[in-house]
């Protein structure tokens, strides 16, 4: 598969307030390397602050960086285009449009006739449940709901990238779920590229080919772990497993600070890791 | 958050107690208690019809009417397209912020004499008042409603590769509208308050100039009536622009009214 987006040593300063009369920089993102394959799903973890968010709206186009390689395709970001799709931490649904019309919006960006267009947001509400929901405004849909409307209004004007930044962070674990399972239903049918911010190990581990974990002060990438768990995964088997219990694991210790339990060789004592990945037994 | 359910004619009897319950006073008290610059309402009320049946009320309706409607609307039509530039294009508005701020702050009635000196006591002064007293204000809640719309809202549309000009059709319009509406709004009030004001300056039709005429001949209660009339056209207006609003703005949450 070819490589569809490459980050070399990309770093990004902020604009602050204070710090010297003429207001300081906040150095959000620094040395941020990374290769995203052609239909990749990566996730993307880190704490608080330390610069996911920002990451993504590069990608998205939405921030310049300030240093550094940014390549799509080959191509350098020059802004936004309808490439890329991003469902933002807030819903940023419009307000003043129902939710079939905030569906339909990225659609109307790209001149697609209304009716196509009215079809294919009542098909994408249908698949995540809420048709009957499709001539409410924003304000009288839950915080779920609302992000189940951003999922859709994204996915809906297919965008090659996805970019989505904790798009699950206000649902109930079921829902949550049946999202996981739905969102890899999308992914496969359509081989869409994407980026998944979250703040759920276990969510980066069941969802993703790779994730990567990030570290603070400045935003950098400090180690991005293989998920070598067979696909299709059907929740509750993959995350039964050991493979399941061993990345995530991994990934926690990394977010502690501790060493990388697989380089340091402080794998559990009865198995050999790499196996252990590799092979993806279900138990 | 959704207020709790009350059955419309109880709403309608809160609403209404208080101002009938002032109005039965004025009814009533005046008529034990005589006070010659306060006349009961009923003898109000027969000025009233008594001017409505001569149609002299209608007339002084009818010029102040079409006054504050021809200033409101051509302040508007200026206010609104210029307001929604300047908060786009926000350059130019940094600079001319301070000069609105102080035409806005500086009360109409005290430069209404400069109006009547270069325009005369015609229509066109009072008419060119009502556009500069209600000009400012919607000029300034345009602006801060374009400048004001939700940036992850404008970053969202962005990120679906939207025009310049869509971006401001599709998402800086819509998002400003309540704001527009709300100066829209305050303004109509303005411009009938500007109006008495630009009528009792000189006049020989419309409200403000009846007003001041009955005060001055001692006919009370013609002169009330001419208030009251004031009264309850402010309040159907705003009624009104509220209706619109609402209508305009369906979209969003109501807050317990
Ligand atoms: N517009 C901005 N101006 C200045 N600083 C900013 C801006 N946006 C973010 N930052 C700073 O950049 C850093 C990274 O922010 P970012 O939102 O990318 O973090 P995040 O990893 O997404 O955090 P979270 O998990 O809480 O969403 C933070 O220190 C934040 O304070
Ligand atoms: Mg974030």
């Amino acid at each position: 598969m070819s490589v569809n987006i490459v980050v070399k040593d990309m770093g990004l300063d902020y604009a602050i307030r204070g710090g010297g009369r003429k207001g300081g920089k906040l150095t959000a993102l620094d040395g941020v390397s990374l290769e995203v394959k052609q239909g990749e799903f990566l996730s993307v973890v880190g704490p608080s602050g330390c610069g996911k968010s920002t990451l993504l709206y590069i990608l998205a186009g939405l921030i310049r960086k300030s240093r550094g390689t940014v390549l799509i395709n080959g191509r350098e970001i020059t802004g936004p285009a309808l490439d890329r799709g991003i469902v933002m931490q807030g819903y940023a649904l419009f307000p003043w449009r129902t939710v079939q019309r905030n569906v339909e919006f990225g659609l109307e960006v790209k001149g697609t006739p209304k009716a196509a267009r009215r079809r294919k947001a009542l098909e994408y509400l249908e698949s995540v449940g809420l048709s009957d929901f499709a001539q409410r405004y924003p304000y009288e849909l839950s915080g779920g709901m609302k992000q189940r409307v951003a999922i859709v209004r994204a996915l809906a004007y297919d965008p090659d990238i996805l970019l989505m930044d904790e798009p699950f962070a206000a649902v109930d674990e079921q829902t949550r779920e049946m999202l996981h399972e739905e969102l890899l239903r999308i992914w496969e049918a359509t081989h869409k590229t994407i980026i998944f911010v979250t703040h759920s190990i276990d969510e980066a581990v069941f969802l993703s080919d790779r994730v990567a974990v990030m570290s603070a002060g400045p935003g950098a990438i400090k180690r991005i772990i293989d998920v070598n768990l067979r696909r299709p995964r059907a929740g509750g088997a993959v995350k039964a497993s050991v493979d399941f219990s061993v990345l995530r694991n991994r990934v926690w210790r990394l977010l502690q600070n501790m060493p990388d339990s697989e380089r340091e060789g402080a794998a559990p004592a009865d198995s050999d890791i790499s196996d252990v990945i590799s092979d993806s037994a279900t138990l | 958050m959704k207020s709790r359910k009350t059955p419309p004619l109880a709403r309608a009897a809160q609403k209404s107690a208080v101002i009938a319950a002032i109005l039965a006073a004025w009814w009533f008290l005046p008529q034990h208690f005589r006070n010659m610059f306060l006349p009961p309402l009923n003898e109000i009320a027969f000025s009233f019809v008594e001017m409505a049946k001569t149609g002299e009320m209608w007339k002084h309706i009818g010029y102040s009417l079409s006054r504050a409607l021809a200033g409101f609307l051509i302040a508007e039509a200026l206010s609104i397209p210029l307001g929604i530039l300047l908060g786009w294009f926000d350059k130019a508005e940094r600079y001319l912020d301070p000069l609105f701020q102080v035409m806005r702050n500086t009360s109409v009635l005290a430069i209404m004499p400069l109006f009547v000196m270069f325009m005369g006591v015609g229509e066109t002064s009072k008419i060119a008042i009502i556009v500069w007293g209600t000009f400012f204000p919607t000029l300034i809640v345009t602006i801060q409603g374009v400048k004001n719309v939700d940036p992850l809202l404008i970053q969202s549309a962005q990120s679906m590769g939207i025009s310049r000009f869509g971006l401001f059709w599709k998402v800086v319009l819509p998002g400003a509208l309540p704001y527009i509406l709300a100066g829209f709004r305050q303004s109509a009030g303005v411009a009938l308050i500007i109006l008495v004001g630009a009528e009792m300056l000189g006049a020989n039709y419309g409200l403000g100039f009846m007003i001041l005429h009955y005060q001055q001949g001692f006919l009370v209660a013609k002169m009330f009536a001419g208030i009251l009339t004031l009264a309850v056209l402010g309040v159907l207006v705003n009624a009104l622009i509220v209706k619109l609003e609402a209508r305009l703005t369906r979209w969003q949450e109501k807050i317990a009214k």
